[in-house]
């Protein structure tokens, strides 16, 4: 009776430590000469408790971690009769398959992130077991107009932040004229603490890959890029062998499946430029130009790269294509709200108890997120705000968390969606360093193209530098709002237009700490002055 | 032609015209700093934002295709506080040592300043980089006045095609460098000099023209290029007679704005004492034609060997060395056949020119004797 041990090794897991963890279980399992399959998978999500070891015996999963190297023995003797020494209940995670003993796990709706951490990321043979490939194989079945249609009606909405509907899109490349046609897979997740998509390529490339076969298909494209960046070199790596895997099982290259269909992806590595993730500037980086947004129109559709007709869709956007294939539109639009289709996956982190990868559907309550799967704020403190969308995103504050996620919704607190990255704050931050944190962030990665950008988030930083360092004056709030106008609604691309939400959110719910920064300084010099 | 609305003024376009150009050829002045009518617009100075019914936000004019039916405000409170703004960031990073500047007068950014009435900023002023590059014999490179407009990285792309320089480095230090900083001799540049006649600062300046004088001081005198067949129009600008610089004007039919190195910068040959500026008759040819008293022998030293002397020479007019030479040539031809004479033609000449040249020779002389510097 063989007993499956996965063990998730993706980039956060490795980082917590999960090589030495392999290793021991590894050696154990060979000296010991034990019947187990052991299984190097992608990440569960479940951050706070990596490295995360599961193990199936007669189909009854039981899911451990944090498990260090010298945890992996105990284990390993409890599960083969050798005595129950030293294991501890704090050790395990979950014992029921359905995970609804463990909320963090329990509570989601897991459709881009599936089959992470539950199949082996370099097995073509893992993904074709679960359905793999079947979704392209039933839109091949399909005329490419009823493919657009499928995603239209399941509302998907693109998944890096700005929202547009994937469908509309795949038709505007679909009518646009000229050829060849690129398809483009955005996987440069720049927001900082962000790791969506580089969880579900470490964990179900083949998944991506499926999703852009499928976009081609619908769009026409006959050459499809995947710009990464480099910085993900374990998931460049997966892709690598995925993309091969693919061209020896047919499904890429030419005549795919003999259907007459020729379609290749290339890996294109990205050199470390936050602007690269705006579709125009990624373009340019593919050309091999300097990544700097150009103004549009022309859009993509009429004119992307090498000025052909292009498609860009994020990772995470693609990576739901397989599962609308294959279950049906409404079964995806009926995840979500009325308006926006399916699920989101989030970076969960900061002063969270539990962090880590979660996917949920469309619609659902920030609240739930924050407490009932992210377990609220570590260490009891109390929940301050929530800043969403990295970068260009905004804070909500605490007393908004009924806000549902939603495109809309979101837009309307002054944050938006963004690409996934969710930063809990708890009530020993300030407000003026969080915007300050973020705007230092842009100001670094501006392109240098236009001014509001280049030397208004400069001095955007400047004032609130000052205010942090109590020499601020009332004034400079003033100044501030007046800059992020300016920013906001006269930068070129989205990185500056986007650039003020982190201000003008922190202004907008915790002005009074603006306020209290300056006058904090000028009661101070008014002291000094009488004394 | 499409009709829209700029400024409550009808106006006929040819389409796929943007709206800044077609506001400019009909006399209304839409502010920009980073357009250029021969390059591809970049959008980058963000001071051509207009406003346009039925969009949220405003929008740059240069990268705005005209449309049927369009209206256009130019003018707004919104675009004109965003102007004054964007201005205000400009001089923020910009000395505003106007009256040293050698770009007084000319200056894009000093004249909207003016316009706008911003006489420093009303942020905290921080130069985001002071190097100064003077690794070449033309021009020098003075990054504090750069406005990072782009216009030289987009000529050298789209117009001379020597790729020469682009944006290095990201944020507010962005500035325009070589490939990894090397110098510009050492770069593909071809020192054509088209980044200085659009750099709309002082950040690029002839070297010459450094300390010579204030715009308005400068005389303008127009002329062809005499460097070769293309015939290129450019505009010295002159001070007590003497060449500052020379650049080229936007209405030249042949060239544009654009000049070559030669051009542009080689014009030194104007003053130089041994310039040629009339024709010359060797003086014992001149006494023979009874065109001087002085007789005169030439050298043992061949004349042809060595460097003619001015001394030998006596100057004539156009008339007579034209016809001491058409009689000279006549009389060879007439004792030798024409196989006696050959010619040479110059990559000065136009083509026209040269084709007349060789029709003369083979027709008029007698001779296929003929041949063209540019083939050497």
């Amino acid at each position: 009776m063989s007993v499956l041990i996965r063990i998730g090794m993706s980039t956060s897991d490795i980082a917590a430590g999960a090589e030495a963890t392999y290793q021991a279980l590894e050696s154990a399992v060979r000296h010991r000469q034990l019947p187990v399959t052991l299984k190097r998978t992608g990440s569960l999500g479940v951050s706070h408790r990596e490295p995360v070891v599961e193990v199936v015996e007669n189909g009854q999963s039981t899911l451990y971690g944090p498990v260090t190297p010298e945890r992996v023995r105990p284990l390993l003797d409890q599960h083969f009769g050798a005595g129950h020494r030293g294991v501890s209940e704090d050790w395990v995670i979950s014992r029921r398959n359905d995970r609804s003993d463990y909320p963090f796990l329990g509570l989601q709706t897991k459709v881009t992130t599936k089959l992470c951490g539950v199949i082996d990321p370099y097995s073509l043979d893992d993904y074709l077991a679960h359905d793999g490939y079947e979704a392209f194989k039933k839109a091949l079945k399909m005329s490419p107009e009823a493919v657009v249609q499928a995603i239209k009606d399941s509302k998907l909405r693109g998944r890096g932040g700005a929202g547009f509907p994937t469908g509309i899109k795949w038709e505007l490349l679909r009518k646009s004229p000229g050829s060849p046609k690129y398809l483009i897979c955005n996987a440069d997740e720049g927001d900082p603490g962000a790791f969506m998509d580089r969880a579900t390529i470490e964990g179900d490339p083949h998944k991506l890959l499926e999703g852009m076969l499928i976009a081609a298909y619908a769009t026409g494209a006959s050459r499809g890029y995947i710009y990464v960046r480099a910085e993900y070199p374990l998931a460049i790596n997966v892709l690598r062998n995925a993309i091969r895997q693919a061209r020896e099982y047919g499904v890429l290259g030419q005549n795919i499946l003999g259907t007459g269909m020729d379609f290749d992806i290339v890996i294109k590595e990205g050199a470390g430029a936050f602007v690269c993730g705006e579709e125009t500037a990624l373009m340019h980086s593919i050309e091999g130009k300097r990544g700097m947004p150009r103004m549009r129109p022309p859009y993509p559709a009429q004119s992307g790269l090498w000025g052909k007709p292009s498609n860009i869709n994020n990772v995470e956007t693609l990576a739901s294509i397989s599962s609308i294939i294959l279950n049906g539109p409404d079964w995806y639009a009926g995840l979500g709200t009325e308006k926006s289709g399916g699920t989101k996956a989030f970076a969960l982190a900061g002063a969270i108890q539990r962090s880590g990868l979660v996917e949920v559907p469309i619609g659902t309550p920030l609240r739930r997120l924050i407490y009932d799967i992210g377990g609220g704020c570590a260490n009891g403190r109390e929940l301050k705000a929530v800043q969403l969308g990295g970068p260009s995103g905004g804070c909500i504050p605490a007393h908004l968390i009924d806000t549902i996620i939603d495109y809309d919704e979101l837009r309307a607190t002054g944050a938006i969606m963004g690409s996934g990255g969710m930063i809990v704050l708890d009530d020993t931050v300030s407000m003026v360093n969080i915007a300050h944190y973020f705007l230092s962030f842009t100001q670094d990665e501006s392109c240098g193209k236009c001014v509001p950008c280049r030397v208004g988030t400069r001095k955007m930083l400047n004032i609130l530098a000052r205010i942090l360092h109590g020499q601020g004056v009332m004034e400079d709030i003033d100044r501030l709002e007046r800059l992020c106008h300016t920013v906001g609604k006269g930068s070129l691309c989205g990185l500056g237009q986007t650039a003020p939400n982190p201000v003008l959110t922190t202004l907008r719910y915790f002005r009074h700490e603006y306020e209290q920064a300056i006058a904090n300084r000028q009661n101070g010099h008014e002291a000094a002055l009488a004394a | 032609m499409i009709k829209i609305t700029i400024d409550n003024r009808e106006i006929e376009v040819k389409p796929g015209t943007n709206v800044l150009q077609a506001a400019l050829d009909n006399g209304i002045d839409i502010p920009h700093l980073c357009y250029h009518p021969e390059l591809v617009p970049s959008g980058g100075c963000r001071m051509c934002l207009v406003e346009v019914e039925g969009r949220p936000n405003p929008v740059p004019s240069c990268g705005l295709q005209a449309a049927e039916g369009m209206v256009i405000h130019t003018r707004t409170e919104q675009v004109e506080a965003m102007r004054r703004d964007i201005i205000d960031l400009f001089v923020s990073d910009h000395p505003l040592n106007c009256v040293v500047c050698d770009k007084n007068g000319a200056c894009a950014l000093q004249k909207y300043a003016y316009e706008y009435n911003v006489a420093e900023t009303s942020f905290d002023f921080e130069l985001s980089r002071t190097l100064y590059q003077d690794d070449n014999p033309f021009f020098i490179r003075d990054h504090q006045y750069c406005i990072l407009c782009g216009k030289c990285v987009r000529v050298c792309d789209e117009v001379v095609g020597a790729h020469a320089i682009d944006f290095s480095q990201r944020g507010f230090v962005t500035y325009i460098a070589t490939p990894f900083d090397v110098p510009l001799a050492e770069s593909s540049c071809v020192f054509c000099g088209s980044c200085v006649q659009v750099c709309p600062t002082a950040a690029l300046l002839p070297r010459n023209k450094i300390g010579k004088g204030r715009e308005w001081e400068l005389e303008r005198t127009r002329t062809v290029c005499g460097y070769c067949g293309v015939g290129c129009s450019l505009e010295y600008a002159l001070k007590d007679g003497e060449i500052i610089y020379a650049q080229g004007f936007a209405d030249a039919p042949v060239n544009g704005e654009f000049l070559c190195v030669k051009g542009r910068f080689g014009w030194d040959f104007a003053k130089q004492p041994d310039r040629l500026t009339q024709p010359l008759v060797r003086k014992d040819l001149a006494y023979e034609l009874g065109l001087t008293d002085e007789p005169w022998e030439l050298p043992e030293t061949s004349v042809l060997k060595s460097k003619p002397k001015a001394e030998n020479y006596i100057p004539v007019s156009w008339e007579q060395a034209i016809d001491i030479t058409a009689t000279k040539l006549a009389d060879i031809i007439r004792q030798h056949g024409g196989n006696a004479v050959a010619g040479l033609a110059s990559a000065r000449c136009t083509n026209e020119e040269n084709y007349i040249f060789q029709k003369f020779m083979r027709v008029g002389v007698g001779t296929n004797s003929i041949d063209h510097c540019a083939r050497l």
